[in-house]
């Protein structure tokens, strides 16, 4: 005989009765159909064991903020609608950043993908469907019920710094990047990215002190131009309140290259929020 | 019968990252935004480090999206491989910093970072398939997983016609099946 109707496949795998005494011989003898029953078997046992599967979590906008930024492709808007947005999302005790103004002052014309990012924030299809989702799963699974996937505080957002080269440095224009500092209780960080090409050397990454001079080092940038410091505690931010990213030579020196790429500067506002 | 692979369906959307067309990452991350972050989430289990990893995530697959082969694989399959990889980096990090803070305690034994749970993502992975099934046959899915409903109760109570049931059921295990398979987490 053919082999077995992939509908009475689909309906055996999870766990019906399906099909004649032919299509039960059949299945015995024929390995490929007994191959594909446990291949859709598995989909069944992995959907079903350890409850209902739980809906996908959406990640925050400050990532889409991130991503955009680090890749270019959409300015990252710091006006006050989308400082506004950020706070609005921010977890219980972030009053610190809600109502509070961009951080910093934004003199550059409206970025070319502004359009794009209201458009994707008009349709968060994805977030759409999982919740979708998540309602039946809870609404059919009963008691099991949607897992909360994790229930660790978020950071705080304290600012969304641009990082823009510096005019003496001809040779870094175009380049861009930011930087996104987040408290938790016990530490601030600060996630760096950098839109800028590879070079001969590494992105190095400084804090720099109002007398000009002083530097604190925080690391190196990645392979793909991003890296995650901390700060490290009891440092002066009132002071040290300058962002710098570097392109340091391969030359085993442990000071500044004073080839500055980009640089920024911490927000007054978000060094008292801090 | 044939064991033909049935659409994965997204093909809209490898096409336009494929092309590198200025909206393609934008489209990319709304479709795979929460699949991405689902697995670091449940990875890692700290909010802060699962943003990390998405954002690490997407900016890399930007960046390298000249590598991404559409008739090698899946976009999905592809991100989710470059998830675990990032994910695996953040797990060593971790490990590394907690290993500084043993040896300062003055603690001997480290332990090893887990790679994240094939278990963990194939079902993950089976949520995000389940979420872009259309409608109707999301719920014909749902039920005949979790309900104790045969696909001939599924029928009647949906009033739906008995073989767009087995149909659904049948193309839905398939899909959900492919997905698995695409992101090569299955065995």
């Amino acid at each position: 005989m053919s082999h077995t109707d992939p509908e009475i496949l689909a309906l055996r795998a999870l766990g019906e009765t399906a099909g004649d005494p032919d299509d039960a011989g059949h299945l015995e003898s024929c390995p490929q159909c007994r191959a594909e029953l446990a291949r859709l078997a598995e989909v069944v046992q992995l959907a079903r064991n350890d409850g209902p599967l739980e809906a996908l979590a959406t990640p925050p906008p400050q990532v889409w903020d991130a991503i955009a930024a680090a890749t270019g492709i959409v300015l990252p808007s710091v006006n006050g609608n989308h400082a506004t947005a950020t706070a609005d999302h921010a977890t219980p005790g972030a009053d610190r950043t809600a109502g509070g103004p961009a951080p910093v002052p934004d003199s550059r014309p409206a970025a070319p993908g502004a359009g794009l990012r209201a458009w994707w924030k008009r349709r968060p299809l994805a977030a759409a469907l999982a919740g979708l989702a998540a309602g039946l799963i809870i609404g059919v699974g009963g008691a099991a019920g949607v897992a909360q996937l994790t229930q660790a505080p978020a950071p705080q957002l304290v600012a969304h710094i641009e990082l823009s080269p510096l005019p003496a440095f001809p040779q870094f224009q175009g380049t861009s990047g930011t930087a996104v500092m987040r408290a938790t209780a016990s530490q601030q960080v600060m996630a760096v990215t950098l839109n800028a090409p590879s070079r001969p050397g590494f992105y190095e990454v400084w804090l720099l002190a109002r007398n000009g001079v002083s530097m604190i080092s925080l690391g190196d940038l990645n392979a793909d131009h991003t890296g995650t410091f901390v700060i490290p505690p009891g440092t002066d931010l009132d002071n040290y309140s300058r962002i710098d990213v570097s392109l340091q030579p391969f030359n085993g020196s442990t000071v500044h290259s004073k080839a500055s790429v980009v640089r920024g500067s911490l927000p007054a506002v978000a060094l008292k929020q801090a | 019968m044939s064991f033909l692979v049935e659409q994965v369906s997204d093909e809209d959307v490898s096409g336009a990252f494929s092309s590198g067309q200025p909206d393609a990452l934008t489209l990319v991350y709304e479709r795979f935004g929460p699949l991405v972050y689902s697995i670091a989430l449940r990875s890692l289990s700290a909010r802060s480090d699962a943003e990390d990893v998405t954002q690490q995530v997407f900016v890399s697959a930007w960046r390298s999206r000249g590598s991404f082969d559409r008739s090698r694989g899946t976009l999905g399959g592809w991100l989710v491989t470059i998830t675990r990889n990032k994910v695996a980096d953040a797990l060593r990090e971790r490990q590394k910093n907690s290993r500084v803070l043993l040896q300062v305690a003055g603690r001997a034994t480290v332990q090893t970072p887990e790679a994240p749970a094939d278990r963990v993502v194939d079902r993950i992975v089976l949520a995000d398939e389940l979420a872009q099934l259309p409608e109707a046959q999301r719920l014909v899915m749902v039920l005949a997983f979790y309900s104790d409903l045969t696909h001939e109760q599924i029928a009647q109570v949906l009033a739906l016609p008995l073989g767009t049931v087995k149909s659904h059921i049948r193309r839905g295990l398939r899909r959900m099946r492919s997905s698995l398979e695409a992101n090569g987490v299955a065995h």
